[in-house]
Order: structure tokens, then sequence, then C-alpha cells
């Protein structure tokens, strides 16, 4: 391990937001925060970017570990001990001092802190909480602050953590204890899961005592869930609050908390990362679970090669899904089961779906209820909601929705418009497919344009194996 | 059939509106005319031939009692979408505000769930465009601090929306002195710590008259773009999707993309 003594502050910023990169997650949003006339900072419920990185993903946060310091191996992780690499970390007042002065300047919306862990998780957590207090008591931040809970940190650190950040997260690394297992010796997924848990918990208390009602409840409990997660929703000695509330207007956790995993390092298929992905949700009441396409960084020949690029596309078309879980009522168990367990690679999730379940469709625009209009591919959450309201006054025909702006390239296979079509055509699954994907610039980047559809079918059953590499 | 008529108005709310009042209290017939606001170089667009031109003077009285009426007859939420429109780039605009005006006032604050209606739906559209730009404006604003550690940030927006933009930083930087200066329309928004924001006109602002940076401005600009550099992926460039995210028309006045 390279120590160095009196490294500049630019020196740590390069190493450390070097490290912290492989982080997904850098929304800000999920709290709206008024100014409160002193100090500084605010926060919006939508989230702002403040700009984009050369790899297309937002920069809303100081996105940066605290130390690089780690005292754990995980095969995939740049940090890991056994790596031979320069190793830095910051002070709190460092911190505090990056996220103010960037924050004036309006670079940022705040920060996202994350940390390798020095000498122990305890250790670790004191450091990050020292850091938040600072920030937040001395320098009177009132900006957006997503903070990573260190799973095997005390319960009581993790806690008061919690009322000085908005987000917390805790990565679950990978999606089955076995692979976790295997990656990542030092870990535990119980460990992991155990904060989450305490986290939910203690939000849901609070709310309870605000009197809010918790509008993220999905519907019923997944149905798939695995050992380790029943074990830590039925131990229930995690809803133990540690202290009283301490005396400060500010609220436990407000914006929720997230996760993420890697995709692609083991080999769990679609299907499998999906329903942990709904289960998170339903049990755990996650805002977000984040996906993290696996790139070799250690250029470890134990873990699959990333030579041809990260798997980006399987990345996508996970997003997608989650999407439709969150706020188009899909069920992971109808998008994927055990004998399709992987996504189209040519289709997204929703044109997929509706392409098997064509007798379901056509559906018309002006009659349909809310929950089968956002099942048509080409029709989201915003569309509806103006057809909805559009539909009261007038009835509407093609070029009106076009005008609000649904995706008539992908919607004409499965509406009607005062019980029409707008063309006849031949309404199987064939013949729609080939319509779908004859537009050459709909195809997902990195696939190669001259296929037509019957080399697709072929590919099809390929998927297998296209996908687990 | 009857002349048609012209009312040529200033590129303003005020000027839209007081164009309408005059319009509407002629009983010329909506359908006989047209209201065109000057455009923003202050020259005026082609004549039609075949119309007759009136030229509107401001006045505020006007004004009131027309945005007092949208606010009774409509609703609240249409004037802030008129508002919208009226400090938009849109040319024509002054005359689909009069177009749906009309619509308004005959149907009331029902008018905006007409979404399949053409004007409606042009006053919408123009609507998330200019929302678009202050929410893009909230993140993309950089200010650098002078030597009397004043927050200055120059912008240059297709619409007129610092009067948009400036509640956001007011509430977030209360302690702060800044200015933000729109280098196309030569106006400022000025804040004080404990005082509310005002608009005021620059009419002699340079671009180089601005920067004089404090001596730690220059550390924090280069700190800012070593985070900026290291924080993207190599494996995963893609050029296109940050052009599509962060078009080019904002970089001259970003940090990070200065040189």
């Amino acid at each position: 391990m390279i120590f160095q003594e009196d490294m500049t502050i630019q020196r740590k910023l390069e190493i450390l937001s070097d490290a912290a990169k492989y982080d997904v997650a850098c929304t800000s949003s999920g709290v709206d925060r008024k100014g409160n006339g002193s100090g500084m900072g605010n926060s919006l419920a939508c989230g702002i970017c403040h700009t984009f990185s050369a790899d297309g993903r937002c920069i809303s946060l100081l996105k940066i570990l605290f130390t690089n310091e780690c005292i754990f191996d995980c095969k995939y992780c740049i940090n890991r001990s056994s790596n031979d690499i320069v190793r830095a970390s910051f002070t709190p007042q460092e911190v505090c001092e990056l996220t103010m002065e960037f924050y004036r300047r309006n670079y940022i919306e705040g920060l996202f802190l994350s940390s390798g862990i020095l000498v122990s998780p305890n250790h670790t957590m004191e450091l990050l909480l020292q850091t938040l207090v600072l920030l937040r008591e001395k320098h009177h931040f009132n900006g957006y602050i997503h903070c990573k809970a260190i799973p095997g940190a005390d319960p009581v650190l993790i806690e008061m953590l919690g009322w000085y950040a908005d987000r917390m997260s805790v990565n679950l690394e990978l999606p089955t204890a076995d692979s976790l297992r295997e990656l990542a010796p030092h870990k535990k997924r119980k460990n992991i899961l155990k904060p989450i848990r305490q986290i939910q918990l203690r939000r849901e208390n609070e709310k309870e005592y605000l009197g809010l009602p918790n509008k993220q409840i999905l519907l019923g409990k997944s149905d798939i869930i695995d050992s380790d997660m029943k074990e830590v929703i039925s131990a229930n000695t995690s809803l133990q609050l540690y202290q009283s509330t301490p005396k400060m207007k500010r609220r436990f956790v407000p914006a929720g908390q997230s996760t993420q995993m890697i995709i692609g390092a083991t080999k769990e298929s679609d299907y499998q990362i999906m329903s942990v992905a709904e289960a998170l949700y339903k049990n755990f009441n996650l805002k977000r679970v984040f996906f993290s396409a696996f790139m070799n960084v250690n250029q470890d020949n134990r873990l699959p090669s990333t030579e041809e690029g990260p798997p980006l596309l399987r990345e996508h078309r996970l997003y997608q899904a989650d999407w439709l879980i969150r706020f188009y009522g899909f069920q992971t168990k109808e998008l994927l089961s055990e004998e399709k367990p992987y996504f189209n690679v040519l289709l997204d999730p929703k044109c997929d779906w509706a392409l098997r379940h064509l007798e379901m469709f056509p559906v018309e625009v002006n009659k349909a209820d809310y929950y089968t209009l956002l099942k048509v591919p080409g029709i989201g959450t915003n569309s509806v909601r103006k057809i909805m309201m559009a539909r009261k006054n007038a009835s509407l025909d093609f070029a009106d929705l076009k005008r609000m702006g649904v995706v008539l390239k992908r919607a004409v296979y499965f509406i009607t418009c005062k019980g029409r079509m707008m063309y006849p055509m031949r309404l199987d699954e064939d013949t729609i497919t080939r319509q779908l994907l004859s537009d050459k610039k709909q195809l997902p980047h990195g696939v190669d344009q001259s296929i037509t559809y019957k080399q697709l079918t072929l590919f099809d059953d390929f998927n297998l194996n296209f996908n687990v590499n | 059939m009857k002349v048609q008529r012209i009312y040529l108005c200033e590129n303003s709310i005020e000027g839209i509106f007081t164009a309408i009042y005059q319009a509407w209290s002629s009983r010329y017939g909506h359908a006989n005319i047209k209201i065109q606001e000057k455009n923003d170089m202050g020259l005026y667009s082609n004549f039609e031939l075949f119309s007759e031109y009136f030229m509107v003077e401001t006045d505020l009285t006007l004004v009131t009692k027309v945005s007092r009426s949208i606010k009774e007859k409509i609703s609240d939420e249409a004037y802030q979408m008129v508002y919208r429109v009226g400090i938009s780039n849109y040319k024509g605009k002054a005359d689909l505000i009069y177009r749906f005006l009309i619509f308004g006032f005959s149907v009331g604050p029902k008018i905006l769930g007409h979404l399949s209606n053409e004007i409606v739906g042009q006053i919408y559209k123009i609507n998330r465009y200019v929302s678009n730009e202050v929410h893009h404006m909230h993140g993309f604003i950089r200010f650098s601090e002078q030597e009397n550690r004043i927050l200055v940030s120059v912008i240059h927006p297709k619409n007129n929306i610092l009067a948009l933009i400036a509640p956001h930083f007011a509430d977030r930087l209360p302690e702060e002195r800044f200015i933000i200066i729109d280098g196309n329309r030569k106006i400022a928004v000025l804040h004080l710590p404990g005082k509310s924001w005002v608009l005021i006109g620059l009419p002699n602002y340079s671009e180089a008259s601005y920067y004089q940076y404090s001596s730690k401005e220059e550390e924090y600009q280069d700190l800012w773009k070593a985070f900026f550099e290291n924080i993207a992926i190599k494996e995963r460039t893609n050029f296109n999707l940050q052009r599509n995210n962060l078009p080019l028309r904002f970089r001259k006045d970003m940090t990070e993309f200065q040189s």
C-alpha cells in the first residue's frame, strides 16, 4: 500500500472522486425543503442535475469517498485491500470546505459521501457522522446530503447519521447471498439487510409520529423473497429506538433510502435480479434500487472479462423494467419468468410484454381506464394524465394524441381512436415486431444494424449466452 | 369585408396585455384583428398588405385590468401559463395569447383541460419549453466569486427567464450577495442579504467588465474541473448522451467547459 504524507486537497479530490465514480446513485431528489433564511441551501423534490460528465451521467452531488483505505478485499472493487493503489483520506473539515464552496458557486446540489472501511466499520461511521454534524451545525448547510451506512456499524451510529442525512443507502452489492459470499468474503448479506431494515422502521415510526401517509408502499407483499430477507424482517429486534428524537427541526432520512447492485459480475438472470429489486421495494420500502453494469477494473481473471465494454444494454433494460414496476403497475412475474429469464435485447420490456399479450389490445383511447392505458407501449404516465384530462372535453383522435406527446410510432399498433385503428393492419406478433424494428434508429446502441427479424428469432434463443457473459 | 387590423405592441407581458385590451374594446371583431409583438432587436417584422396598423403604447392600468380578468374569469394557473408564454421567444406569442384568452373567457377555468385544442396545446408546449429552460438554469448556472465576495453569473437563455430563476437562488443563498446577468437582454437580477431580489437593466453591460476573481476563486475552479474529469467512467464514454442531456449552447457559460 502506498501512503503519501502532505497530499494537496486537489490530489486528494482527484483520487477520492476517481474512487467514488463507480457508485451509481447521484440523485438529489425526494425532498422538498425551503431555505431557512440563514445559512445556505434548500432542496427540491424533483432533484436538479448540475452538469453531465463525459459518460453522459448526471452530476448532481459532490460524490466522493471519505477515504479509499479499506480493510475489506471485495474482488470487484478498485479499492480492495489487496490492490496496490495510492490511498488518501479527507478530513471532515476538508469535506465541509469543498461542499460549501462548491455549493455557493452552484456547482453541486449537495454531498454524496461514501467511504472505504478505515480501521473498522464503527471508526469509519464515526468519521462520516462527524463530517455531517460539522456541515449541518457549524456551516449551517441546508442542502442535500446522501450518505452511505456502513454495514456492521453500531445501530446507534446509523440512527444518528439518519438525522443529518437526507438519503441513506446501504449497498446490496450483489443480488444473491451466494455471489456475495463468493466475491465479497468479508461481507454478509444479513449484515447488509439489517441496517436497511433499521432505517426503514425508524422512518415509518417517525412518519406515524408526524401523521404522514406513506405513499410509497406498493400493493401487496412480494411472494418471491429469500431466506435472508425473511429472517431480517421477522427479527424485530432492530426496531429499537436507540435515541429519542433529537431536538432538531429535521426529519429522519426524509428522502428515503436506496441501494445498488452490480450487474453481470455473477451468473444471476434478469429474472432473479428483478425479483430481488421488487422484494426490496415491497418489503423494505426502498425509494430506488440502482443497477451498475459490471466492469472488471481489477483485471481479475476469476471474474468475467469486460473487454468489449460493460453490459450497458442489460443495465438499461433493467432500469426500464424497474420503472415499469414502480410507476406502471407491472410485476416482475408478468415481465419475466423461470422459462424466459432474460429481457429481449431488441425491444423494451413494455413492448415485449404487449406483444406477448396481444389479446388485450387494441384498447380504445377514449374509454380505457388509467391502468389499461398505462400498459400501452408509447404511452407514459404524463401522456395518460393528459389523455384523461383531454377526453373529458372532446373525443380524441390520433392527431390529438401526437400533439399530446404520445409516441405513435409504437402506440399505433395497440390503440383505437373512436373505434378505429389509424390504418388497417394485421395484428399478429410477427408483423408488429417487424414493423417496430424496421426503423433502424429504434434499435438499441451496439446492436448490429443489419439485423432482420428472421435472424432475430435465432438470436432470441441465443439470448441466454449473450446476456451471461 | 373589413380591412384587417394589426396591433403592434412591445415585446413584453405589459405590451401584449395592453394590445389585447385595446383590440378587445375596439369591438372590431376578433377574426379581423391580429396582435403582433415587436421582435427582440426592436425592428418591425415585414408589414402585411391590406392591413391597418395600430401602434400600442403600453399602459399599466390596462395591464392590471387584463391580468385581473384572467385570474378572476379563468384561473391563477392560466395566468401563470400565459405569463410564461409572454416571456418566451416564441414568434407570434401575442396573437397566440389573444386567441387563448378569447377561448378562455368563453369557457372559464375548464380551458386547461382542452388539451386537444390546437391553441391550448401550443400554450402547453411553450410552457414546457420555458419551464424546462428554467429547470436547466437552476442547475447549469455557475457563480464566480469576485474580489468583494460578490457572486457573479452570466447566462444566455433563449427565453426571458431571469425573474423565474431568481426566487430559487434567493431562497438557496439568503446570506450571499449575488448577481445573475442575462447577457443577451442586458438585464440582471440583484440580491443582497436580508432583502428581496430586484431586476435591473444594464444598458452598458459588456462581458469583460465583470471578471475580477477573488484570490481563492481560481483554486476552486480548478478543483471543480478536476472533479468533473475524474468522475467520468472511461469505459462508458458517451458524448452523444452528454450532448442530449447538456446541449452545447449552455456550455460557454459553464466553468467546467472553459479552458
